[in-house]
């Protein structure tokens, strides 16, 4: 529920993770059609290294971003394990979400060329196969992002929550 | 008055120090003070005399340098973080000068935020909410976000979270530093009715003196010592 009412974040990184993901599935598919060092699997590689980068970063991002309520739910008795499956929850709705989209714009694009040309055979834009790895590959990038995110939680200090900090 | 009068919290010699580019401040020096169930109690003092500092030590949210702060019977000075959260989370309530409202939730979703990590079913917490926000007459605004109250109204929705576990203790810093003087009013009263009516103690710092008629004890502070209690 929080994550979705964080609109603008959650829409700008459930895009970009929609995108990521379609990015590493398609790199995939051209690694495994033509199994060369090449643009393919440079295209891959970029994938992966911006999708980490971008895991991270949303994890950073998040606690950096709320670490005032952190430190207020801090105040009002949350445990940092409870903070951590808040925020783990942020970062793994979000990664399905993209996940989702992109199954559903693969089924729609076979959808509709089966609709507008049902006597041919359709070719999807990119197999189911390489979809699911690249979301493991995503989930694994995701559990990195919440042990950082969980580092930075320890390091919000309760006392952030009050105004005046000290004497 | 109060029926029960045991010792709510006891700070023995509590001592705290910060450093501040280079300079060393004493925030607090040699502190004693007992705290007995069911008291209201003001911590005054000019700014920077170190009140807000012995109200974090005296949560748990800060920890003194050396000294003890016996809380309900437990020395809460060296305790660790976890065991500090689920105290707090069962005995101390809340009260933030800026309110500390979470600005994606609705009034009842902040207040029922507190309880959201424990075994309470979801309709327990609900039920709580409702009976917490109607006890600082906010029910109406129940599904409002706090950008759309005004600040007594945020302020009673932060008493109503201090209050929905029913804590031994609240404590509030500046509670009314950011409100007009009737709003002021409509939270002061609001505090003292739960000091009465539940047997909640109260510990409120400020430095409005105009507060004084509200409590049963008020301890005067100047540059990190207590000088003064009446």
């Amino acid at each position: 529920m929080m994550v979705l009412r964080e609109k603008k974040q959650f829409i700008v990184f459930c895009l970009m993770y929609t995108f990521l993901i379609f990015w590493t599935s398609y790199s995939i598919e051209l690694v495994i059609k033509t199994p060369s060092l090449g643009l393919a699997s440079t295209s891959f590689f970029m994938a992966l290294g911006v999708g980490i980068f971008l895991s991270l970063l949303y994890a950073w991002l998040i606690v950096r971003r709320n670490s005032k309520t952190i430190a207020t739910l801090k105040c009002i008795g949350w445990t940092n394990k409870d903070i951590n499956s808040l925020i783990s929850g942020f970062i793994l709705f979000t990664t399905f979400m993209g996940f989702f989209i992109i199954v559903e714009v693969l089924f729609h694009y076979a959808a509709f060329f089966v609709y507008i040309n049902p006597t041919s055979p359709t070719v999807p834009l990119v197999n189911l196969l390489p979809v699911f790895v690249t979301f493991t590959i995503f989930l694994f990038f995701q559990i990195l992002a919440i042990l950082l995110a969980n580092r930075k939680i320890l390091k919000v200090r309760p006392i952030i929550a009050l105004k005046r900090v000290g004497v | 008055m109060p029926v029960d009068k045991d010792t709510m919290i006891e700070a023995i010699d509590v001592n705290k120090e910060y450093r501040r580019s280079g300079a060393i401040i004493r925030a607090l020096a040699d502190i004693n003070l007992t705290i007995k169930s069911g008291e209201f109690i003001l911590i005054q003092g000019p700014t920077g005399c170190g009140k807000s500092t012995l109200l974090n030590v005296l949560s748990g949210i800060d920890l003194p340098d050396s000294g003890k702060i016996i809380f309900d019977g437990e020395n809460i000075a060296r305790a660790q973080e976890a065991r500090l959260s689920k105290l707090r989370r069962q005995k101390i309530g809340f009260v933030f000068q800026d309110f500390n409202l979470i600005p994606t939730l609705t009034a009842i979703e902040n207040i029922s935020a507190l309880l959201w990590p424990t075994v309470l079913r979801e309709k327990e917490i609900e039920n709580r909410a409702i009976a917490a926000l109607r006890d600082v007459n906010l029910l109406e605004r129940k599904d409002h976000y706090p950008v759309e109250m005004s600040g007594g109204e945020k302020q009673r929705c932060g008493l109503a979270r201090a209050i929905i576990h029913r804590p031994r203790v609240i404590l509030a810093d500046e509670p009314t530093g950011n409100l007009d003087p009737e709003s002021e009013k409509q939270v002061m009263d609001l505090l003292k009715q739960i000091n009465k009516d539940m047997e909640t103690t109260i510990i409120v710092v400020t430095h409005r003196g105009s507060l004084a008629s509200y409590a049963n004890k008020i301890v005067k502070m100047d540059k990190g010592a207590i000088i003064n209690i009446k």
